[in-house]
């Protein structure tokens, strides 16, 4: 009951988040350059955040060089030759498998 | 002619193209949602919560880093207020997809941004985001979006109820926690060409690093916030339409040329 709960809480909560913006920024009105060139930097922000946060650290310390550092290695160098998301996801699930096999 | 396009479920051919454009797109992270889908599902079964309850969580939380912190939260017998505020706080990230979708949901239909709003993940946010300028028209442009979001989500829903089902049948040695870094690396990087990006990265790195013994996953928003900030300081240089890959705003049938 109390997985319920909290569950149905964060759901709520979480929708109107994910409303803030398109509904206080929404309508017709253009907005003020300065603010229109933040918002085109937000995909680029928020991805680097995730990725540094899952893939250089561990639960608040440094993540272990290895496997994982190799493989994102890969997988970066791939999508900047290739541009193509497809092709570093599977480039990247490949170089790190194979670097497991491997023992690393 | 006044021969009508022939519908499936009353929706248009041209509907449904557009959603397929929108599915192709995020579709090379569908697997990875998926195996976060059954890593969830998996937690769910070992910590004991009703299984009703973890697919809930999957179709109304709909994010799954927050739907782990509360598990984590409960099973560590932390009060149910912190548990909820420590998914908010993981969650604030998407008042900025929100804030950066406005302009591109602000021709929509009042239900559509309702419900567009509650498809919307970290993937399908910045795939959007990606290919918004390819879609002038709102109507194509919503149904390319749906097509972004919808089955995306669905296919987390169903890798959730796949992992409670199955309980943790992937072994720990496999590591799949690895898909994380690398699904957004893949969103990342091959959209990366001018320098206010650039900066953005860096700076958001940077921080995300220094802030790592911040509570609650605020050093991930706080690299966000902080690497927007620099960003946007940084000049963009004109570049001319070739150097810019050719990209050909106003033709989404020209084939996305970032995530395909």
């Amino acid at each position: 009951m109390t997985a319920f709960l909290v569950f149905t809480a964060a759901a709520i909560g979480t929708y109107l988040i994910r409303l803030s913006g398109v509904s206080l920024l929404g309508g017709d009105r253009e907005l003020p350059p300065p603010v229109a060139r933040a918002l085109g930097l937000v995909g680029p922000a928020a991805m680097a955040a995730i990725v540094a946060n899952a893939l250089l650290l561990d639960g608040g310390e440094w993540r272990g060089f290895g496997a994982w550092h190799l493989a994102a290695i890969v997988a970066t160098g791939i999508a900047l030759w290739k541009r193509s998301m497809g092709v570093t996801i599977a480039a990247g699930a490949a170089a790190f498998a194979a670097l497991l096999l491997a023992g690393v | 002619m006044t021969s009508r396009p022939r519908a499936f479920l009353r929706i248009g051919p041209q509907q449904w193209s557009d959603t397929w454009a929108g599915i192709r797109a995020v579709a090379p992270l569908m697997p990875g949602a998926v195996l976060f889908g059954l890593a969830f599902g998996a937690l769910i079964r070992v910590a004991g919560i009703n299984a009703w309850v973890g697919n809930y969580a999957s179709v109304t939380v709909v994010a799954g880093a927050s739907q782990i912190a509360i598990v984590e939260q409960l099973r560590a017998g932390a009060p149910a207020a912190i548990a909820v505020l420590t998914a908010l706080v993981i969650n604030a990230r998407m008042a900025l997809y929100s804030a950066a979708l406005a302009p591109v949901f602000a021709a929509f239909p009042r239900r559509w941004r309702l419900g567009l709003a509650h498809l919307m993940t970290d993937q399908s946010a910045v795939v959007t985001l990606q290919h918004a300028e390819r879609w002038p028209d709102p109507v194509r442009r919503r149904w390319f979006i749906w097509g972004a979001s919808g089955p995306f989500v669905a296919v987390w829903a169903m890798g959730t109820a796949a992992g409670i089902a199955l309980g943790p049948v992937i072994p720990d040695s496999w590591q799949i926690g690895f898909i994380v870094p690398l699904m957004f690396l893949a969103v990342l990087v091959p959209g990366l060409r001018d320098s206010p990006a650039l900066v953005a990265v860096a700076v958001s790195v940077g921080v995300v690093v220094l802030g790592r013994e911040l509570p609650y996953g605020l050093n991930v928003l706080g690299g966000a916030l902080a690497g927007i900030a620099a960003g946007a300081m940084v000049p963009r240089r004109a570049v001319p339409d070739d150097a810019a890959g050719g990209r050909s705003p106003g033709d989404p049938d020209a084939g996305p040329e970032v995530a395909s």
